[in-house]
């Protein structure tokens, strides 16, 4: 799975392309930790825009979930946008979307999320 | 009595006829003797027994004999009897190598091919020159020199060797291990069959059945059926995040939790609220687990159930008609303590049906990367759930795998469908 990361001033884009499944879930992982925990250069949000992302499998859940609870633990905001309608659906019918926000667009997404800590 | 004339023709014919007739032994015993030869040639240098050894060493002492007695001609002042003596060796050399040449090139299947190759030319190149030249060409001697290529032709030759047979070695124990690893992994597979139920018990009121087909990787589906001190019966469908044996073990652990809770927490999403914090309080490796739990009430028909996060289950009514069972749910299980899953109440009446799966089902792909999807599950549950459950979840399952053809299946396939109101 391809991952385009765009760090716009203190807020960092991450556009997963594909689907987020058993074996592409690792990456994902990987990747979200180091911009939300560990040392480093920090944004002080990281916003998931869902436009190209065509399917979360539990194992895709289970990355969003560590990478919530990274987010919390480094103080950094942490929200998902623009999802497509049937990831959207599975982020609502597991529940996730109670424990992390769920935007329409970019727009809305940095309007209503309330920068870090960080 | 006349014979019959016999035309030129005829005669020719049986001539052919004769000459194979005799040639056919000799032919025979000519290719007997050159197949006997050729296998004396490979054993010796191409095989690995001891003659073959002893030859190999032969030849490479051979060179670094041939090499060394290069500086030893050079000395000034050589007694004429060891000049002598080298110019014989040098002979005895020349020959040896030639025999070894010709031995490779009867062995070679490929003549052509060893006569072109990187040993084939730097063996030829040790002996031409003693051929074309003499033994007494001023400059052989440098020519001479280029048998420490052939020196380097033997030992590269021998550290192949000793690397192939390592990977062989390595890799031999590899399969060995990757297939204990793969009995153990059936061995586990069995077992986490093996505390699903495997039958539904008879039961006035109600009557259940379902099916799991695991994916070819450990997964972590399970389903389970839990009759309640109250005469009422509980039923669940799960799922457990990601494959493998973490899955395995965290199903086990989920079903085993939430069938011994069930017993003490009548009300479903009272008991998925107290599974849930069993769960977190034991999950090293962050997994979840979705989970519907429901419990019916054979003597009303009233089914209670709540939802962790798992995809909504379907009714057929008595009717024909199919409904989602949509009320709110919570969180998966597992991800965070302190969870609230509100329990919904729906009044069944006799002859419906309650169909319970894992996203495996709608999830399934075929070969062009279609999904099944809940609109073909929908349309089957409407059309052909009127007979039993068994029937039904039969039917299901068809209807997947004959979707899904050859696509690898990535995903557990479960399913449970409940009915009320048989007699």
């Amino acid at each position: 799975m391809n991952l385009r990361i765009e760090a716009t001033g203190n807020v960092t884009y991450v556009a997963p392309v594909g689907r987020l499944d058993f074996d592409a879930a690792p990456g994902f992982q990987e990747a979200l930790e180091r911009l939300l925990g560990g040392a480093g250069e920090r944004s002080a949000a990281v916003i998931i825009d869902g436009t190209a992302l065509e399917y979360v499998s539990s194992a895709g859940l289970r990355a969003f979930l560590l990478a919530a609870r990274a987010a919390q633990r480094s103080g950094i905001a942490f929200a998902l946008c623009a999802l497509q309608p049937a990831v959207r659906e599975v982020f609502e019918l597991s529940g996730f979307s109670r424990i992390i926000p769920v935007h329409t667009d970019r727009a809305s997404a940095l309007a209503q999320t309330p920068p870090g800590r960080a | 009595m006349d014979h019959p004339p016999v035309s030129p023709r005829a005669r020719a014919a049986r001539a052919s006829l004769t000459l194979p007739v005799v040639l056919t032994p000799v032919l025979r015993w000519v290719n007997t003797v050159r197949a006997k030869v050729r296998g004396v040639a490979q054993s010796l240098v191409e095989g690995r027994g001891p003659y073959a050894r002893a030859f190999e060493n032969l030849i490479v002492a051979l060179v670094i004999f041939s090499i060394a007695s290069i500086g030893v001609e050079s000395i000034p002042g050589l007694p004429e009897w060891a000049t002598r003596a080298l110019y014989v060796a040098e002979i005895v050399v020349v020959a040896i190598f030639t025999f070894e040449y010709l031995l490779r090139l009867v062995a070679a299947r490929n003549k052509f091919g060893f006569i072109f190759s990187y040993q084939g030319l730097v063996d030829l190149l040790a002996i031409a020159p003693f051929y074309v030249l003499g033994v007494d060409a001023r400059w052989l001697r440098a020519l001479r020199l280029l048998r420490v290529l052939k020196l380097q032709t033997h030992f590269l030759e021998t550290v192949v060797e000793e690397r192939t047979r390592e990977l062989a070695e390595k890799n031999a124990a590899l399969e060995k291990a990757q297939a204990q690893l793969k009995a153990e992994l059936e061995v586990a597979r069995a077992l986490q069959l093996a505390i699903l139920p495997a039958s539904f018990p008879a039961r006035s009121g109600c009557e259940a059945a379902a099916r799991m087909i695991p994916a070819t990787t450990m997964g972590g589906d399970f389903y389970d059926y839990i009759e309640l001190p109250d005469g009422q019966v509980g039923l669940v469908i799960a799922d457990v995040s990601g494959h493998g044996v973490p899955a395995a073990f965290f199903m086990a652990v989920a079903r085993t939790n939430l069938h011994e809770l069930a017993l003490h927490h009548i009300d479903p999403g009272e008991c998925l609220a107290q599974t849930n914090d069993a769960l977190c309080a034991q999950n090293p490796l962050d997994l979840f687990v979705t989970v519907f739990y429901c419990v019916l009430d054979p003597k009303s028909g009233v089914l209670r159930y709540a939802n962790g996060g798992h995809n909504p289950p379907y009714i057929r009514r008595a009717a024909g008609t199919v409904e989602t069972l949509r009320g709110a749910g919570g969180l998966v299980l597992g991800a965070m303590p302190s969870g609230r899953y509100p329990t919904h109440t729906v009044q069944l009446v006799r002859g419906d049906r309650l169909v319970l799966f894992t996203d495996g089902v709608t999830e399934a792909f075929n070969p062009a990367e279609e999904l099944y999807g809940a609109q073909r599950l929908a349309d089957e549950v409407h059309v052909h759930g009127g007979g039993t459950p068994a029937a039904l979840v039969e039917r299901i399952c068809q209807s997947v795998t004959n979707f899904a053809g050859t696509a690898p299946q990535s995903d557990d396939i479960t399913l449970t469908v409940l009915t009320w109101g048989a007699p």
